[in-house]
């Protein structure tokens, strides 16, 4: 199971990655892994804002239906509508090539609530 | 519960689940890998968790005629036939194969099904009919897709070539090219639409060794150990019904699209209550519902036609060959005609349209 330093979690398993002012989003290793095959997504339109903990995308593999929560306030800046043909990126490289959304970044503070790798280690043991 | 094979699918990495008591491999790698893999090679599954009851006496026959829609008359030495056993109001109680090898008959009746089976049978005995519930005491294993022949015969000298479609053989020690020791009867049968065969096998820890075997001499076949989940999806593609799902809460084989078991011409349990239910011209008969809209229909979702609901799904998922959802469900017989749009009700409205199963054909994916 493939947990990265340089990136934050939450505890319902998605993964933030910093960059200037916004963030990338997407699930972890031990989520996919969990979840099995995803065959179908339901991406959020771009320009739509969430608040910290609002559902904004949706994961349905062969098993199960799974909710994606926003880790913090902000605004969809960018989609990976490669996902919408091959689902089954968040499978293979979900944390590179299976990338779900990038959102802004509206309150900074709310980052601070995010766990380490350390902390989301423990979590999934 | 655990199979005898437990410990070795754990070695093979497998994630379990429980079904019906039974710690089941779930899968081994990707659900859709093992599916395809089925279609398009060979898999190989331990299904021990499917009961085995023998009947034996010189009145099974009329016996198995009685308790079965079938006339057993007409399934003759080495060969078997699926068909659905009815309780007095004529609802399934299960499908299961049958097999008639020598003298006797082994049922195979569906996992957590065995102990209700054999005091059913043991309720309507008539004459000399012995009835041996050895479940527990036997594995299952399962040799599907289009190399299943080429690969067990890596390890037997019996010519399959010789074994009919639904056709049943008892194995001895001298046809195995591997080391066995035990009883094996071999059926060419199974529950993916794929050409393939199913090993019962005694005592159950001999299977081991033969799942390992089939693996490491499948190799050059592309085989793949294949766990439950595929082994669901391989099934709802073919529309073959899943006993749990299918005809929960009581539905008769008229219902069920089961009708073509039906022999008519001889006396079975819930025969009159069947001709009965022939008169009604409106009931909720099983239809294949293929979605429109992207989305995956699952068990218990309801079907609606405009504004009124008009059936349920009793088996929904993801065709992996078909890449969209499809679903089983009973739907009343006004709205099921081929092309009709209907409403699946799920997690988000999903329309789907009425096709002519199977969802997927021979040769198909």
């Amino acid at each position: 199971m493939e947990i990265r330093d340089n990136l934050l979690y939450t505890k319902t398993h998605e993964w933030v990655l910093r960059k200037n002012g916004t963030a990338k989003i997407g699930i972890t290793d031990h989520a996919q892994e969990s979840l099995t095959d995803i065959v179908f997504v339901e991406l959020p339109e771009k320009g739509r804002e969430f608040k910290k903990g609002e559902v904004m995308a949706t994961l349905e593999s062969v098993k199960s239906v799974a909710e994606i929560y926003a880790p913090f306030s902000g605004k969809i800046v960018d989609v990976n509508e490669k996902l919408n043909d091959e689902p089954g990126l968040i499978n293979s490289s979900p944390y590179d090539e299976g990338w779900i959304v990038e959102m802004s970044i509206d309150n900074e503070e709310e980052l601070k609530d995010l766990l380490s790798a350390e902390e989301y280690a423990k979590i999934i043991e | 519960m655990k199979t005898a094979l437990y410990e070795l699918h754990r070695e093979l990495g497998a994630t379990f689940t429980n079904f019906m008591g039974y710690e089941m491999p779930l899968r081994y790698k990707s659900v859709q890998e093992e599916h395809l893999n089925v279609r398009h090679k060979v898999g190989l599954f331990d299904v021990s968790h499917m009961g085995n009851i023998f009947v034996r006496g010189k009145d099974a026959e009329n016996f198995i005629s009685k308790i079965t829609v079938e006339n057993a008359s007409k399934i003759k030495e080495g060969m078997g036939q699926y068909t659905v056993l009815l309780n007095e109001d004529g609802n399934i109680i299960d499908d299961e194969v049958f097999l008639h090898i020598g003298s006797e008959y082994l049922f195979i009746p569906n996992s957590g099904m065995h102990e209700k089976i054999a005091a059913w049978m043991r309720k309507n005995v008539e004459g000399s009919v012995e009835i041996e519930d050895v479940s527990d005491e036997f594995s299952i294993l399962a040799v599907q897709g289009p190399l299943s022949k080429e690969t067990l015969q890596e390890i037997l000298n019996f010519d399959l070539d010789t074994l009919k479609f639904f056709g049943c053989q008892e194995l001895s020690k001298e046809n195995f090219k591997i080391d066995f020791d035990g009883r094996c009867i071999i059926s060419r049968t199974g529950y993916t639409g794929e050409r393939g065969y199913e090993m019962y096998i005694h005592p159950a820890e001999a299977a081991v060794n033969v799942f390992k075997e089939l693996l490491s001499r499948g190799e050059k076949y592309g085989i793949m150990p294949v766990g439950l989940a595929a082994r669901d999806t391989l099934r709802l593609e073919k529309g073959f019904m899943l006993a749990c799902n299918e005809f929960a809460g009581g539905r008769n084989p008229i219902e069920a699209g089961l009708e073509w078991l039906i022999d008519w011409e001889h006396d079975f349990i819930g025969k009159d209550a069947l001709m009965e239910f022939k008169k009604k011209e409106e009931y909720e008969k099983i239809t294949f519902l293929e979605c429109v809209d992207a989305g995956i229909p699952r068990h218990g979702d309801e079907v609606f036609k405009d504004d009124n609901r008009v059936g349920i799904v009793t088996s929904g998922n993801f065709s992996p060959c078909l890449r969209k959802g499809i679903a089983l469900a009973y739907v009343n017989t006004k709205y099921r005609g081929i092309d009709e749009e209907l409403i699946i009700k799920g997690r988000k409205d999903m329309k789907a349209k009425v096709i002519k199963g199977p969802f997927v054909r021979k040769g198909e994916c």
